[in-house]
């Protein structure tokens, strides 16, 4: 037995959730949904809640920052947009059936963050050729 | 009265973010070193780099998920006071990539974020081959997104942050 073997592979799925199936289905499809929700929250600008710091209100959806009242946040929107959208998501595909469930691509777990940074670097292209 | 002064205050959450953040890419970095250059066979101790990279990976699977969430809980409370006093001073001053790649920070971060149940399975799975390449791929991932936002967080800091 290699040490690679011995090291990276030490720990077995003890814990109930790492054996579960149901679990798995829900952290793949989490992983696959999760950056894909977050840039069309980005790119529709779609946040759950506006939040202005100045004041600390917080805006249901996206709502401009006030005159005299400060900056407004949209990122802790988005995020909350996506973590709720992605785990409604991904509940509902562990209730598929494992034979529908097993033929999701592992590669889209990889690959779409992999995509999702051009993408990132091009939505944020007003910062880089800001004059 | 208070016992410390705000800006004491939010220093300490600053350095907490940090401390934080050390500790995740110290773990991200073993761990994805042990992926890509795996020790296939140890004659004798091994060298310094040997050792790095023959750490048990998988036993820091969930401490690296628990980290990556808490370091994303305290900057996200000390987010609200940079979009104030750091962020407009910066777009002021016409530090423009430099706000970008803050940007660029958070988005990555919340990607990341995203990540971490499948990275968790997959390591508490790390016998079974089928998810050898994502468990790899998510870990180099994990490990290279956090570097950057690492390396992010410091330049901003030294732009105006600690002390400012």
């Amino acid at each position: 037995m290699s040490t690679e073997t011995a090291t990276a592979r030490a720990t077995p799925a003890t814990s109930s959730w790492a054996s579960s199936t149901k679990f798995k289905t829900f952290a793949i499809t989490f992983a696959i949904v999760g950056p894909v929700i977050y840039m069309i929250c980005l790119q529709m600008n779609w946040p759950l809640f506006t939040y202005h710091p100045a004041t600390n209100r917080i805006a249901f959806g996206w709502e401009a920052a006030r005159s005299g009242e400060g900056p407004n946040m949209t990122w802790y929107g988005w995020t909350a947009m996506t973590l709720l959208v992605a785990t409604v998501v991904s509940f509902l595909a562990t209730l598929l059936p494992e034979s529908v469930t097993r033929k999701i691509p592992l590669i889209l777990v990889w690959l779409l963050p992999v995509l999702a940074i051009p993408y990132l670097i091009y939505d944020l292209r007003q910062w880089w050729f800001h004059p | 009265m208070y016992v410390i002064s705000v800006s004491t205050f939010w220093t300490i959450w600053l350095l907490v973010h940090l401390m934080l953040a050390v500790f995740l890419l110290g773990a991200l970095t073993h761990q994805a070193v042990s992926v890509l250059m795996p020790v296939r066979q140890v004659a004798g101790p091994g060298g310094f780099v040997t050792r790095f990279r023959a750490v048990p990976a998988a036993g820091y699977a969930t401490a690296v998920c628990v980290l990556w969430v808490l370091t994303f809980i305290v900057g996200s409370y000390i987010y609200t006071k940079y979009r104030i006093y750091i962020r407009i001073p910066i777009e002021q001053a016409g530090y423009w990539k430099t706000q970008g790649f803050f940007d660029f920070k958070e988005h990555v971060a919340t990607i990341c974020l995203t990540l971490l149940p499948a990275y968790w399975f997959f390591w508490k799975n790390a016998r079974n081959p089928e998810y050898d390449t994502a468990r790899k791929v998510l870990t180099v991932y994990l490990a290279i997104a956090c570097w950057f936002l690492f390396i992010v967080g410091h330049v901003l800091n030294n732009t105006r942050g600690f002390g400012s």
